[in-house]
């Protein structure tokens, strides 16, 4: 099987380094690098908290890249847990790794032309406010042809908003940059909270994450307890939802998924600026341009998760009676 | 007197020529490079054009680069008066020379982070839609400080627009470009409609350029007459107004021009008035004043330096 070569673009974020520990933990996928986005938290500690997941995991030499530091035209807006910021040294420890000089943007731009003259294509993880995809798109015309997909979290059909009533973060934040990368023709699977917010990981699931004592599982678990994100009036049960890190679960095992083929598009200005839309029955006669992820089996998504960041670094074997999900 | 550093970003274009060719003739600015950019040809053309015209005045020295390929958000608009190949009917031989292996915006990204480490700040001619200069701001925002000062053409004022009712083509193309750059706290001296079209290059003017050009003559006379409008009505006479020139106009001869100085805001979410330039000419906003607005053109005297300049195409004038 070939690997998956993956750029993850991000703005971490506790749900970030989910996604990124899994990829690191996954060998279907040779991650690339890691470009940086200001979104959750502003760009310098986006990149601080990037540098120390890579470290954590081992990851000394991965490309890490600062990308836009604010949303293309509108004012920037943090996420709603801005808070967390850098990452306590407590709960992820610090590292010497600082980012590459190099522009995250010029980055992703060159490994997709590169991809295309190969005849191949990478595929972009996008777990932040799209701005450095928009503008790597924009940056050369070979740039959309060397990107085989990409596998994005975001936006909200059925589900609503999270962080207005219309909308979700990384659409929100950047809506230009969502337009420009919606309507680029590169194929597209979306992660919205419709789906994510089905997977609910409780205080049994962070357990697992440090079932093997591994220094990642143990950091993820610490992250998660440290900001909770359940909202039993929303979800009407405990536990709160690990949004980015199923994109990477997507493309680890599809068939823990179902999903819709759609026409997809934002909302970029007025006073719903940021509201995502699908068009599931046809009514606007365009093609489709995503498929839109609408369930997940919320169990094997929650194994595969802990299973795998468990094992990240651990030297202590899986617990009795359980195996490593393949 | 040290030569002004320039970079001229552009979407060549008849009018953009002219402006090229004032420009290479004029040993006050040092051209450091010509950034060319989608706008009234694509970006393929744009640049070709660009080589052309750099070799037509004997500047293939100055490089080249391949800016982006499209406006920030929305489609591509392409230029009205420019002929199809964006030179009028101007016959020049293929360019030899090929553009830059780098970008455009990763060039400005580049060099204009070396100007604000030396502190030797580059001044920007922008005479197309602002995309290439937005995407660079966008990638590294710190490159405004490497930045003298903006001299663009684009937008309109009292005047309506030449595009749609409200609007100028270079902000109609990248009005989120344009909002951007608007936005970044750069000086910014503007030459909106308002001021060229106080500046009618007549089919008499055409001839005198024809006269004083030199070895360049045909071509100049060819890209002049193409620009013709034909449209008494609107401009006062035959002819058509020298937008793009006026930005190396006024940097060679500032004392041709008055200006004020007011905030400029660039619509971006309205289809109807898409691209619209608002000036708060009497601080109505709150907000500082982010340009100088170019408010009138001593028309004849730009004419005359520009005459000045073409002439020295002319092997015996310059000998």
């Amino acid at each position: 099987m070939s690997r998956h070569q993956v750029i993850i673009d991000t703005d971490p974020g506790v749900d970030d380094a989910a996604a990124i520990l899994l990829a690191m933990a996954s060998p279907e996928i040779d991650l690339l690098g890691i470009s940086v986005v200001a979104g959750n938290v502003g760009l310098e500690a986006s990149l601080v908290n990037a540098c120390k997941l890579a470290a954590l995991a081992g990851y000394c030499n991965l490309p890490v890249l600062a990308g836009a530091s604010r949303p293309l035209i509108r004012e920037p807006v943090l996420g709603k847990y801005a808070h967390v910021g850098r990452f306590a040294d407590d709960l992820v420890p610090p590292t010497d790794l600082v980012p590459q000089p190099d522009s995250a943007i010029r980055f992703i731009a060159e490994r997709a032309r590169e991809a295309a003259r190969r005849g191949g294509g990478i595929t972009l993880c996008a777990i932040g406010p799209l701005t450095n995809i928009a503008l790597a798109l924009r940056l050369h015309p070979e740039v959309a042809p060397g990107i085989r997909q990409i596998v994005m979290m975001g936006g909200a059909f059925a589900a609503l908003g999270h962080r207005t009533p219309w909308s979700e973060y990384n659409i929100h934040a950047d809506p230009h940059a969502a337009d420009v990368v919606w309507r680029s023709g590169v194929p597209l699977t979306l992660l919205p909270l419709d789906v994510t917010f089905q997977a609910l990981f409780t205080e049994a699931d962070f357990s697992a994450f440090e079932a093997r004592d591994g220094v990642c599982g143990r950091a993820m678990a610490e992250l998660l307890r440290a900001y909770d994100r359940s909202d039993e009036k929303r979800f009407g049960r405990p536990g709160g939802p690990v949004h980015d890190a199923m994109a990477v679960a997507w493309l680890l095992r599809p068939e823990l998924f179902h999903g819709r083929e759609a026409a997809v598009g934002v909302t970029t200005c007025g006073p719903t600026a940021g509201h995502s839309w699908a068009d599931f029955h046809g009514v606007t006669g365009q093609s489709p341009n995503a498929h839109v992820i609408d369930a997940v089996d919320e169990a094997g998504y929650r194994r595969l998760v802990t299973e795998r960041i468990a094992g990240l670094g651990a030297t202590r074997e899986a617990p009795e009676g359980r195996e490593i999900v393949a | 007197m040290t030569a002004t550093q320039i970079i001229i970003d552009c979407d060549p274009g008849i009018d953009d020529a002219i402006a090229l060719l004032a420009a290479f003739v004029s040993p006050e600015f040092d051209i450091l490079a010509i950034t060319a950019v989608s706008g009234n040809q694509p970006v393929e053309q744009t640049v070709r054009n660009a080589l052309q015209i750099c070799e037509l005045g004997g500047r293939a020295d100055i490089p080249v680069y391949t800016g982006s390929h499209r406006p920030l958000v929305r489609e591509a608009i392409r230029g009205q008066f420019h002929g199809n190949t964006g030179l009028g009917n101007t016959c020049l031989p293929a360019p030899i020379a090929e553009p830059e292996e780098n970008g455009a915006v990763e060039y400005l990204v580049d060099r204009l982070g070396e100007a604000r480490r030396t502190g030797e700040l580059v001044t920007l001619c922008c005479l197309g839609p602002m995309t290439n200069l937005a995407m660079a701001l966008c990638i590294d925002p710190k490159i405004a400080d490497g930045i003298k000062r903006i001299v663009m053409m684009g937008g309109a004022y009292r005047e309506p627009g030449n595009r749609t009712m409200t609007t100028e083509y270079n902000m109609l193309t990248d009005p989120h470009a344009a909002h951007v750059v608007f936005s970044s706290g750069i000086p910014i001296v503007a030459l909106p409609l308002d001021a060229t079209h106080q500046v009618i290059l007549t089919p008499d003017h055409v001839k005198k350029f024809e006269a004083a050009s030199g070895r360049i003559s045909a071509s100049v006379a060819d890209l002049m007459a193409f620009w013709d409008r034909n449209q008494v009505e609107r401009y006062g006479s035959r002819g058509g107004p020298l937008h793009d020139p006026l930005v190396i106009a006024w940097l060679l001869a500032p004392r041709l021009f008055k200006t004020k100085r007011a905030r400029i805001f660039i619509e971006h979410e309205s289809e109807l008035c898409m691209g619209q330039t608002v000036a708060d000419w009497y601080g109505s906003s709150g907000l500082a004043p982010n340009a100088e607005i170019v408010t009138q053109v001593d028309a004849a005297g730009v004419i005359d330096l520009f005459l000045d300049r073409f002439s020295r195409y002319n092997p015996d004038i310059a000998a």
